[in-house]
């Protein structure tokens, strides 16, 4: 005990020095941590060692970053196991055996069969030619210059000096011409000043008809990991939260194409004990021309359910925006497990004033989901502050377009991709006010704003990320990383996690009831 | 070895604070885990417990990191500097390291830069682990130093040299950055030394050999608590075999996953000085100095000092910090005076000031 020694923490609160380290403990629990960590360590020496082999091959462990439950879930794990020899995959609350996954066979996990069958690369040797220059360490000095002048030119737009924003894109556009705009910091920098040309002109950015979108949605699914880890993480959660349970309904936020829907077909076909009833009730745009294409997705899926012998029923919701639907539309009935769905969906609701997203999570809560699956991209594009939001964007996007140059170097899928993304650049840089709904935020912001709405994290396993990270290495591209963050998990690209999957439950009532705050 | 564990248990209890027994003894129960009686390894497993961290060009206590990969060979390495004092409106605003990736950290003085190794026994842990990324962000702060920390490949999907050849390669990266230069006109360079514990350490020593070897200038070498070993056992591995968090089962699995297949441990690679390794005579003048930090209640102790040995048998300058009552690991959080000793005998040796001496 030194001179610079600080003096103890307060014992409600967390020990500091451990968080440093990622994990998150009670100065208070340390003791009882110390103590179930001996008796952990006394339980595996004693146990036999197929047992203990058992713990790390079969065993799901959830969210490493509590401690406290992590050695706990462990050491019930081995004591069941213990006095249980041959039932070593205990049905515990914190444990499923492994069969109960996905199955991995790829063609299980394609969509809707389609002439575009080939997203399934061979894998490519690990030592590739040197790729594309990139930038990420702006050591090209055009490239350097180019984003100083973005910089600039956010200032000034923020500030209100449209005018000589105006000449700096100017000026850019005409530093453009010297560089590769194919890829690299040329392509995205062509992006960004595109965005702004238009905030500064005036000219705005015309929204996407729904027709458009799901075309360039198909595209971007087949052009990266990302849609693909989505669906695949969704899906595991969502088959393990219907566990045990005859009659089932997915709400699926925005059903596009029903790319997500085959697999958990096809995975709720095999589950032990014989599939459920499964009802999806898919939301959508309303059709322009008369067609009714929520309609034909459903038929398109029934087919498939009938072929494996799923009893399956669709509904289709056509609503412009999610903040048309009323809870009546989606017709849950009381005796049925529902699993609310909604892949980068729930952003668009925290617009301006009033705000959609208190409502909307409070009939989600009201619904009583057994599970919430929510995937959203892992930034912050919804600062007021305009050179923020930018300076977000321009880094967020620079690491996703990193990502497609090393992924997908297939044609039209990559051009079309590449325009999906665009899109959401021009909304986050030239629109406001209720036309700029690409408005992405955190893990961490999201998960305060669902605990403050009466919602408690479903925490996704090591099974999930085992088979998420499996499925990274379909693509060729060495960089993608699957990351474990407190129950949740991340897809990435080199360490830059990019977008975020979490599940949830409701709260019970009670609980949410003394919070007070809704 | 069952019946002396309560015994065991105990005496690490006693010597470290409370949250540092926690955070060591769950590494060790999940190494335990991941480690398999075959020689493989549950690496889903390992990289889903490992507890990441991003970069953050946002300073935070003063200290900015990002990530940086090497296109042909996927190496990534994480940078980390002192935030830039001159705040400004419009340098607060724009985003860090546009500007100043073009210019040199100082053109008035010397600023140190540690190429940083983490540890792991060749197998665990990554550039980006928490408990990595927060050493490296206090190296800064008290050191005054940039931090390049490795993300070397692991055994044992990778063995023998594939962290050295990594290292290798970011030493080569790192030396040839104009944006970590430092120093006055006629001294401007990289002022590049060599850090790392356990197996970051081991890496650190081949790296300057090879160094020395191609010319290429270290200006120091930091050991702490480095991994060597050999195939004899010596008298710290029985003495504290089991008792401080380590066995001496582990250290074997280790070295079994990084040699290469049926190698023992008297490669050169793990036993340096040993009969199959070499003296460094012809390198005097060449290999950098070094630092060696040994914890006194670590079991591979004896090969820590025989590394000493080694080297200043071969002529060259290695100072001995010899903590006696820590362990390993001792590093990880600072709530005790080993840390804060080891953070000011690392300052002094990366001081600029040494640096002259030399040169004189």
């Amino acid at each position: 005990m030194g001179p610079g020694k600080p003096p103890p923490p307060p014992r409600t609160e967390l020990d500091g020095f451990l968080a440093g380290a990622g994990y998150k403990v009670r100065s208070s629990d340390l003791h009882h941590v110390a103590q179930r960590l001996e008796r952990l360590e006394s339980a595996m020496v004693s146990s036999p060692s197929h047992v203990v082999s058992h713990l790390t091959s079969d065993t799901v462990h959830y969210n490493p970053a509590d401690l406290v439950s992590w050695v706990d879930s462990l050491l019930s794990e081995l004591t069941h196991s213990y006095h249980h020899p041959n039932n070593s995959s205990a049905p515990t609350s914190s444990t499923s055996s492994s069969s109960h996954s996905l199955p991995v066979d790829l063609d299980d996990l394609f969509a809707i069969p389609s002439a575009a069958n080939n997203w399934l690369q061979p894998e490519m040797p690990l030592s590739q030619p040197p790729q594309l220059t990139v930038f990420t360490t702006m050591e090209e000095d055009s490239g350097i210059r180019l984003v100083h002048a973005l910089m600039t030119c956010a200032e000034l737009v923020q500030r209100g000096d449209l005018h000589l924003a105006g000449t700096l894109v100017d000026e850019m556009t005409a530093l453009l011409t010297r560089i590769n705009t194919g890829c690299g910091i040329g392509k995205v920098a062509g992006y960004f000043i595109d965005a702004l040309s238009r905030r500064v002109s005036g000219a705005g950015s015309a929204p996407a008809s729904p027709h458009e979108t799901e075309i360039l949605y198909h595209h971007f699914y087949e052009a990266s990991p990302y849609l693909k880890f989505a669906h695949f993480t969704a899906n595991q959660a969502i088959l393990e939260a219907f566990e045990g349970h005859d009659c089932v309904h997915v709400i699926d936020f925005s059903l596009m194409h029903g790319l997500q829907w085959p697999a958990l077909i096809q995975a709720l076909a095999l589950r032990p004990g014989g599939p459920p009833i499964l009802r999806l009730t898919g939301i959508g745009p309303p059709s322009p021309d008369g067609r009714d294409t929520l309609r034909e997705i459903g038929h398109r899926l029934a087919e498939l359910a009938r072929s494996v012998n799923v009893r399956f029923a669709f509904r289709g919701v056509a609503v412009s925006g999610l903040e048309d639907v009323k809870p009546w539309m989606l017709q849950v009935s009381p005796n049925e497990a529902v699993a609310v769905n909604s892949i980068m969906q729930m952003h668009k609701l925290l617009g301006p004033d009033p705000s959609p997203i208190e409502p909307v999570l409070s009939w989600i809560r009201g619904l009583n989901p057994r599970i919430v699956t929510l995937v959203e991209q892992e930034v912050n594009h919804n600062q007021t502050g305009f050179l923020d939001r930018f300076t977000e964007a321009l880094y967020y996007y620079s690491t996703v377009f990193d990502s497609l140059e090393a992924a997908c170097p297939v044609q039209p899928d990559k051009a079309l991709a590449d325009m999906y993304l665009q899109r959401e650049i021009c909304n986050i840089v030239c629109c406001e006010g209720a036309a700029r709904i690409e408005r992405h935020e955190t893990l961490a912001q999201w998960r305060d704003r669902l605990n403050r709405s009466g919602f408690r994290p479903l925490p996704l396993g090591s099974n999930a990320f085992k088979q998420a990270s499996m499925l990274l290495t379909l693509f060729s591209a060495e960089g993608y990383s699957v990351e474990e963050n407190e129950g949740c998990l991340t897809l990435g690209w080199h360490s830059r996690p990019l977008i975020a999957a979490s599940a949830w439950q409701a709260s019970p009532l009670s609980a949410a009831i003394a919070d007070g705050d809704n | 070895m069952a019946g002396s564990n309560e015994v065991n248990v105990n005496e690490s209890k006693r010597v470290v604070p409370l949250n540092t027994w926690v955070l060591i003894s769950n590494f060790k129960l999940a190494y335990n885990l991941l480690r398999r009686s075959d020689g493989t390894f549950n690496r889903d497993l390992a990289e889903y417990l490992d507890r990441k961290v991003p970069a953050n060009t946002i300073p935070v206590g003063g200290v900015l990191s990002f990530d940086h990969v090497d296109r042909s060979t996927g190496l990534l390495n994480r940078v980390y500097l002192r935030a830039p004092e001159s705040g400004g409106q419009a340098a607060a605003a724009a985003p860090w390291g546009f500007k100043e990736l073009e210019k040199p950290l100082s053109c008035t003085s010397v600023v140190p830069v540690i190429v940083f190794f983490h540890g792991g026994s060749f197998t665990h842990s990554s550039a980006n682990s928490a408990i990595y990324d927060t050493l490296c962000r206090r190296l800064v702060t008290f050191c005054g130093a940039a931090v390049v920390s490795v993300n070397y490949r692991r055994s044992p999907e990778h063995r023998y040299p594939c962290a050295y050849d990594d290292g290798w390669a970011a030493l080569k990266w790192v030396t040839s950055r104009p944006w970590l230069h430092s120093g006055t006109e006629n001294n401007s360079k990289v002022h590049v030394y060599l850090a790392g514990d356990s197996s970051g350490g081991n890496i650190c020593h081949h790296v300057a050999v090879r160094a020395a070897e191609a010319g290429v200038e270290v200006l120091g070498n930091i050991l702490l608590q480095p991994m060597f070993g050999g195939q004899k056992r010596t008298e710290s591995e029985a003495r504290f075999d089991g008792k401080y968090f380590v066995t001496v089962r582990d250290r074997d699995w280790y070295w079994r996953a990084y040699l290469p297949e049926g190698e023992d441990r008297d490669h050169p690679a793990c036993n340096p000085f040993g009969p199959r390794g070499r003296s460094l005579d012809d390198l005097v003048g060449k290999f950098p100095r070094s630092l060696v930090v040994v914890p006194g209640l670590d079991l591979v102790q004896d090969w820590q000092l025989a590394y000493v040995e080694g080297l200043r048998k071969s002529g060259l300058d290695a100072k001995l910090l010899y903590l006696k009552e820590a362990t390993i690991g001792f590093f990880f959080l600072p709530n005790n005076d080993h840390f804060y000793t080891l953070m000011e005998e690392i300052k002094s040796f990366v001081s600029p000031r040494c640096d002259s001496l030399q040169k004189a």
